[in-house]
């Protein structure tokens, strides 16, 4: 679906995207993740064909991106960070509006049923909340039913039953064969629903590959477990891949003396900071 | 080809938004103050108001109309659409020069000097769809109205002046090369009128080829994500 080779891009003399390569397969969720100012942002104007002075090559969907005319847009759809919404129309007019500058077109009501807004549709979006209108910008992207989504946040500002929701359907979209590159911030949503993710910082590839390799690599996870001794309550730490080896946990066991046992493992984030030196947040 | 659902959209925009009760109520001010004036100068007056109200509109409307998609953001979503720059600046000419043409008609009809219809109208709608491109122009790099009022200053100038001056009787030929006094020509039915539409098309084109290219760079800018 989209393939990056020997990608370089300046806004000024200063290379800003450097010697960047990678692949996203066909029905694939890929995630980037960084910091602000990494080159997020102008890896995705790149993709979808917003900056054309590149060098090397970027083809999406079959397409050289600089070389694209507008059709190119009728296959994607993009769901912005921030709501990109006429504020006096209502939710049903803003997405029929947008919906009729496609060709291809779906159910509007269905899609604001799917997201809980269908009774809300006629109010002006003016009058919603920050999370109703991510839930409008968020099928916006999906009116024309495209084959590659770029979503940007797209969880940002919504309540943990909403966010679900919105997961729900990036993976029923997956599901459906489409491909999906997730910008993104929060290591759980990344982990969560990519099936690889880049690490991107100062315009540079860090990092790329699944999620849970990414984790495993560096560090095995650790076993936490505390007991009573003497009255008093005492905790040890061991890898797991050396619980066999812990005379004490087996004795532990053996007398049911533990009073607490759980494994912890690396999030995302911190396989991104260790491999990055950055924060992602 | 997206020009009619962005027309439509356009239309809708600007009823919402409130800019059709804008041109009512300067459309009832400036008939009232037409049957104030003494007769004998109701004719200028009207070609006056006409050039510089809802001919001139679209030089303001468009800059607010810009701001708003931009500070809602909507240009992002128009930028990664199959719309094209020029059908997304057809549509807004479109529009905007509609509504100037009827509220010309009707402050024209009020003061009656409609000469001849034909080139009345050709004159309003191409001066509208002319200050519209400049609008645009001028709006697609800028961010905030008081940056648009500033930047709209020396192109009042540059066209309201020599307009100006031709009503008021200073007539030099080679001053028929100007876009406002063309349109003045044409409201007027000067004896000019056939290569005044003609240097007015031009005008509209060149200035609308230069819009154009402004709102395909406003939309490569403002496309894509903020990080």
């Amino acid at each position: 679906m989209i393939s990056v080779k020997n990608l370089q891009f300046s806004y000024t003399r200063q290379p800003f995207i450097e010697n960047m390569s990678f692949e996203v397969k066909d029905g694939e969720i890929f995630g980037f993740l960084g910091p602000s100012g990494a080159g997020k942002s102008t890896l995705q104007k790149i993709l979808t064909g917003l900056l054309r002075n590149y060098t090397g090559s970027v083809i999406v969907s079959d397409t050289e991106v600089k070389r694209h005319d507008n059709s190119f847009y009728e296959n994607i759809g993009v769901d912005f960070e921030f709501p990109s919404l006429y504020e006096k129309l209502t939710a049903r007019e803003n997405l029929r509006f947008f919906s009729s500058l496609y060709r291809k077109q779906t159910d509007i009501d269905y899609l604001l049923e799917r997201v809980g807004l269908l009774h809300e549709a006629n109010k002006r979006v003016a009058e919603y909340s920050k999370g109703m209108k991510s839930r409008i910008n968020f099928i916006k992207a999906l009116l024309h039913d495209p084959i590659l989504l770029f979503l940007d946040e797209p969880t940002s500002g919504l309540d943990p039953s909403n966010a679900g929701r919105i997961k729900e359907m990036i993976l029923q979209e997956k599901a459906k064969g489409k491909t999906i590159i997730l910008t993104t911030h929060n290591m759980y949503d990344a982990t969560e629903l990519c099936d690889r993710v880049a690490f991107i910082v100062d315009g540079e590839l860090r990092a790329l590959d699944i999620p849970r390799k990414l984790i495993m690599s560096r560090g095995a996870s650790k076993v936490r477990y505390t007991y009573s001794q003497n009255g008093r309550e005492e905790g040890a730490e061991i890898p797991l891949n050396q619980t066999g080896e812990d005379s004490l946990l087996q004795s532990l066991l053996r007398e049911n003396r533990l009073l607490s046992i759980h494994s912890s493992e690396p999030t995302l984030n911190d396989i991104f900071v260790e491999i990055t030196g950055r924060r992602l947040q | 080809m997206k020009v009619k659902p962005l027309l439509i959209q356009d239309i809708k925009f600007q009823y919402k938004y409130g800019f059709y009760f804008l041109y009512l109520v300067f459309s009832v001010f400036y008939i009232t103050l037409l049957y104030a004036l003494p007769v004998a100068w109701r004719e200028k007056a009207a070609i006056l108001m006409i050039f510089s109200d809802p001919a001139a509109m679209g030089l303001f409307f468009m800059g607010a109309i810009v701001l708003f998609e931009k500070g809602e953001r909507v240009l992002d979503s128009i930028a990664v659409s199959p719309a094209k720059p020029y059908e997304y600046m057809l549509s807004k000419l479109v529009s905007i020069g509609v509504i100037s043409t009827v509220v010309a008609l009707v402050i024209g009809f009020s003061g009656g000097v409609i000469a001849n219809h034909f080139y009345f109208i050709a004159g309003v709608f191409l001066c509208s769809c002319l200050f519209s491109s400049v609008g645009i122009i001028l709006a697609a790099k800028i961010t905030t109205l008081n940056q648009f009022i500033l930047a709209t200053i020396p192109a009042q100038v540059l066209i309201n002046i020599p307009a100006i001056a031709y009503l008021f009787g200073w007539k030099p030929f080679p001053l028929l090369l100007h876009p406002g006094v063309c349109m003045i020509e044409l409201c007027e039915n000067g004896t000019n009128a056939l290569p005044a539409i003609i240097i007015l098309i031009l005008w509209v084109i060149l200035v609308a080829v230069l819009a154009e290219k402004a709102v395909a760079k406003m939309l490569r800018s403002v496309g894509g994500f903020k990080l």
